[in-house]
């Protein structure tokens, strides 16, 4: 095993590679300039030259390049054109909004998606079958930006159950410490904050996670049908085992692998999820830092936060696979 | 509704995808002396500092801002959410009176400045018992470290490439700027010696970047650090920062997130004191739905935009739609006469007025802009400091087609192209394509075949744009300060360079004489007299199509009383306060 996840590491090198000169391509090759970004309508051609020479923009693309993969070699992921600010010290105060939003969905459609799902297989075209099936087709079809503005405007602005925007209230007053807003509120010791913060989370993670729930629903289903039907499930029950420990010990147990894998590529799917929930919703995250990063030209911020994505997907699927031999004693890794 | 960021959006999936007075002030105050540049100090009724009631004190404002600050140093920024915090904070020796665009009041100096006769020589003498909120005196020794810091900036460092005003305004830093020099006589007295009369001095000081910040400050927190990546001060996480001598002051700023200001207890001008305890900047709202809809279930109190389109839902809904005033922008229909050296027909004079004939313009602002948007006279708002009022073509077919007539254009010339951004609101162009269709419509009656084409605002439009390559395009101007010079110099037709601005490729020498004349004009009659002169000789020109003045609507919810709006955006929140 520690030999597999030493190739598994190794073999992601030439992957991040050739990513990082893919983007870096790709992003000079889009149409306008980061200094006439910045500058906006107050653009002169003197300006532009000066920031253009300031941020380096002036020297041929190798050279740029190089450079770039040389701090990136040193562990610098560089600073934003825009504001100066760098990636890393950014990256610190925006992932932990994005991984609590990522955290609250995954939650939302595991904790819910797994025990329908296995529901719905264990009676197959039944009612509630047929429900599900419903439901999972609305998850998937509904666009998550119509979803999320949907529940606010239903549960925040009507009804005024929940908030509408933004990871907790300003007017608590709950300082920013960890940038995690239900442990900064934890620290406060206040209740309230407390149950601010989480209420603020349950709409964003609805409309994040709703997608993934469908999925998560229809194998979780589909692979609980497959395993049923199978032989040793027969015999197990032709043992006389009772029908809860043949559910756990050999449907669920086998029906697991293929829900393992969805989930890990949920992940990915969710942190794409993320750059619309968290600007539908007004969250500090990643997602909405990479749409900003974007609008403006800031190369330098999307590069790095690519890779980082990128790095954070294969580490996810590495976990997964890990997990096989955990949950398959067949498999084994070498 | 559903906005212009999703164009980004859907660029970032596919990349994730693939990775896998005051007091006389700047803030609302009781009775202050007021003067306009050039004329003597008259005393001016103050504005109602309470819309109901007597004002509550203490409470939290939520504010939706339309974006994140730049950075916390007011000297390093352009962009209007950074301006629009640093007003609550920073103060200048003048500012603007609140609710309006182009009063100047002092702020920090006890009165407007006597000027020298041949108009070179600024004598400001300063407010006795004013303290910065690190608790340092304000003094002349201060302003004059103030403006010395933002002249000595390295043009090549990111200091001067991020101070864009101090050079627009001074023609450079250094040597290059018309400032000779700044001197403190005694404690309470200031001279600024010019190179040059400029008549747009004191409008433009008052700009929150010529707020002056704490010298002990500036210096102890090493607010000059070059690179600004290393620069503290600049990112708002120095032990101190933004100190200024305002009625707010600044606590904390999560970028992205919010930017948060609290009460200055020992202000000043305690008549104008703050009545609310602390205001939140929430800084994270960029869509306008979800900042419409944060305002309408109560998770923000105020919003200091809202999109055009969503104005109709705010007010029924019992938000209350922000009164701006006098404009402060104009939006126009460019005409490119040269893409490159290769004239376009809009060089021809016939097809500009032809053009400014066959736009129905009146219908334009009543199907896109608010009730209080108007069509425009000259190429300023009115309410600008040289806005000479001229007499522009008015909408006739009968005469649209006579001017083209008279051009002689062939079927392949009046094939034209015209040019609309996407994914992107401006209060002077609330619906890019749909006014684009209608100009299209007025074009065709006119005899054009046109056909349209977008391109996205951030990535192109406006370098396109600004660099003469879109021969009819939407375009405007949101003032950087309400005088001629904003307008028809700096943000239309001064020459650059020797050239003419490439965004329109319009020559005329006589025009850019009489504004280099009013710049230069020792008094401000004699440069309103050049400013005339230049919109008369646009007027005869009609180089673009004025189309627009609007001002940007904003909304509050019913909590929130006592705001005085302004149509450069240049408003003060001590006024403010929240009913419980």
């Amino acid at each position: 095993m520690p030999r597999y996840i030493v190739r598994r590491i190794v073999g992601a090198i030439p992957i991040l590679f050739g990513l990082s000169i893919a983007l870096f391509l790709f992003l000079h090759l889009l149409p306008g300039d980061p200094a006439t970004a910045i500058l906006g309508q107050h653009a002169t051609p003197q300006l532009i030259a000066q920031v253009r020479a300031n941020l380096g923009l002036d020297q041929p693309l190798y050279v740029q390049y190089l450079a770039y993969l040389g701090r990136l070699l040193h562990g610098d992921l560089g600073a934003s054109f825009v504001d100066s600010r760098t990636v890393v010290s950014e990256f610190a105060t925006k992932f932990p909004a994005t991984v609590e939003l990522t955290m609250g969905a995954l939650i939302f459609a595991i904790g819910l998606g797994i025990p329908l799902g296995r529901l719905a297989g264990r009676h197959p075209n039944g009612w509630l079958d047929g429900l599900l099936t419903v439901v999972s087709l609305f998850g998937i079809s509904v666009p998550i930006f119509v979803l999320g503005y949907s529940l606010v405007f239903v549960f925040g602005v009507e009804l005024h159950w929940l908030p509408a925007v933004g990871q907790a209230d300003p007017r608590l007053g709950v300082p920013t410490v960890t940038h995690f807003a239900i442990i900064d509120a934890i620290l406060t010791g206040r209740p309230v904050a407390v149950v601010d913060a989480v209420a603020h989370l349950i709409l964003p993670a609805i409309a994040l996670g709703t997608i993934p729930f469908a999925i998560i629903t229809r194998i979780t289903r589909a692979a609980v049908i497959d395993v049923a039907n199978e032989d040793y499930v027969r015999t197990a029950r032709a043992k006389g085992l009772t029908e809860q420990r043949v559910d756990s010990r050999h449907i669920m147990r086998n029906a697991w692998l293929p829900v393992m894998t969805i989930i890990g590529l949920e992940v990915g799917g969710l942190l794409g999820g993320a750059v619309i929930t968290e600007t539908v919703f007004a969250w500090n995250g990643v997602g909405s830092w990479v749409v900003s990063a974007v609008e403006n030209h800031d190369y330098i911020v999307v590069q790095s936060l690519v890779l980082i994505f990128a790095v954070i997907f294969l580490v996810v699927n590495l976990i997964v696979d890990i997990g096989y031999a955990f949950l398959n004693p067949r498999i084994r890794y070498t | 509704m559903i906005t212009k960021r999703f164009g980004a959006l859907i660029a970032v999936l596919g990349l994730a995808l693939s990775a896998c007075g005051t007091s006389g002030t700047a803030t609302p105050t009781a009775a202050t002396p007021t003067s306009t540049p050039g004329s003597g100090a008259t005393a001016t009724p103050a504005p109602s500092t309470s819309s109901a009631g007597t004002p509550v004190q203490g409470g939290t404002l939520i504010v939706g801002l339309d974006g994140d600050m730049a950075y916390a140093d007011p000297s390093l920024v352009s962009d209007g959410n950074s301006l629009y915090v640093a007003a609550q904070v920073v103060q200048g020796l003048v500012g603007l009176k609140p609710g309006t665009i182009a009063d100047v009041v002092p702020v920090l100096a006890a009165s407007m400045p006597t000027v020298s006769a041949d108009g070179k020589t600024y004598t400001f003498t300063l407010r006795t018992g004013v303290t910065f909120q690190d608790g340092t005196p304000f003094n002349a020794d201060a302003v004059v470290y103030n403006y010395q810091r933002w002249q000595g900036f390295d043009p090549k460092s990111d200091l001067g490439t991020n101070d864009y005003y101090y050079p627009a305004v001074f023609g450079g830093f250094g040597t290059a700027s018309n400032i000779v020099s700044i001197t403190a006589p005694d404690e309470q007295t200031v001279v600024f010696q010019l190179k040059n009369p400029q008549s747009n001095f004191l409008l433009s000081q008052t700009l929150q970047v010529f707020g002056l910040q704490s010298p002990t400050a500036l210096k102890t927190m090493d607010a000059d650090t070059t690179p600004l990546a290393n620069n503290k001060y600049a990112h708002g996480q120095a032990t101190e920062n933004m100190v200024g001598t305002g009625p707010f002051m600044f606590k904390e700023w999560v970028p992205g997130d919010h930017i948060t200001l609290v009460k200055n207890p020992n202000y000043w001008d305690t008549a104008n004191a703050a009545h609310l305890d602390q205001i939140t900047f929430n800084v994270a709202l960029g869509d306008s739905t979800a900042k419409l809809q944060a305002l309408q279930s109560g998770s923000i109190d105020f919003a200091e935009t809202i999109a055009a389109t969503d104005v109709a839902a705010a007010q029924s809904s019992g938000l209350t739609i922000i009164d701006r005033g006098d404009s402060c922008n104009l939006g126009y229909l460019g005409m490119n006469q040269s893409l490159g050296a290769k004239p376009t027909i809009y060089a021809d004079k016939n097809v500009r007025l032809g053009i400014a004939s066959a736009l129905n313009t009146t219908s334009y602002i009543k199907a896109f802009y608010g009730p209080n948007d108007k069509v425009p006279t000259s190429w300023m708002p009115p309410a600008t400091i040289g806005f000479k009022s001229e007499t522009l073509p008015t909408y006739s077919l009968q005469t649209a087609e006579s001017d083209l007539g008279a051009a002689n254009l062939t079927t392949a010339q009046k094939a034209i192209v015209l040019y609309y951004p996407s994914n992107v609101v401006r209060p002077y162009m609330p619906d890019p394509k749909d006014l684009a269709q209608a100009i299209a419509s007025d074009l065709t009656s006119a005899g054009f075949t046109v056909t349209l084409k977008t391109e996205d605002w951030g990535t192109a439009y406006v370098n396109d744009a600004t660099t003469g390559k879109l021969p009819l395009f939407l375009f405007g101007w949101t003032c950087d300060w309400a005088g001629a010079d904003d307008f028809i110099y700096t943000g239309f037709f001064g020459y650059q360079n020797g050239q003419p601005n490439a965004q329109f490729g319009y020559k005329n020498d006589q025009m850019n004489q009489d504004m280099l004349n009013a710049l230069a004009a020792p008094t401000q009659d004699q440069a309103n007299q050049d400013w005339g002169q230049a919109q008369d000789l646009l007027a005869q020109d009609m180089p673009t199509v004025p189309l627009v003045n609007s001002t940007p609507p904003g909304a509050y919810t019913s909590k929130v009383h006592g705001f005085v709006g302004a149509g450069n955006l240049v408003e003060y929140f001590n006024t403010v306060w929240l009913s419980q």
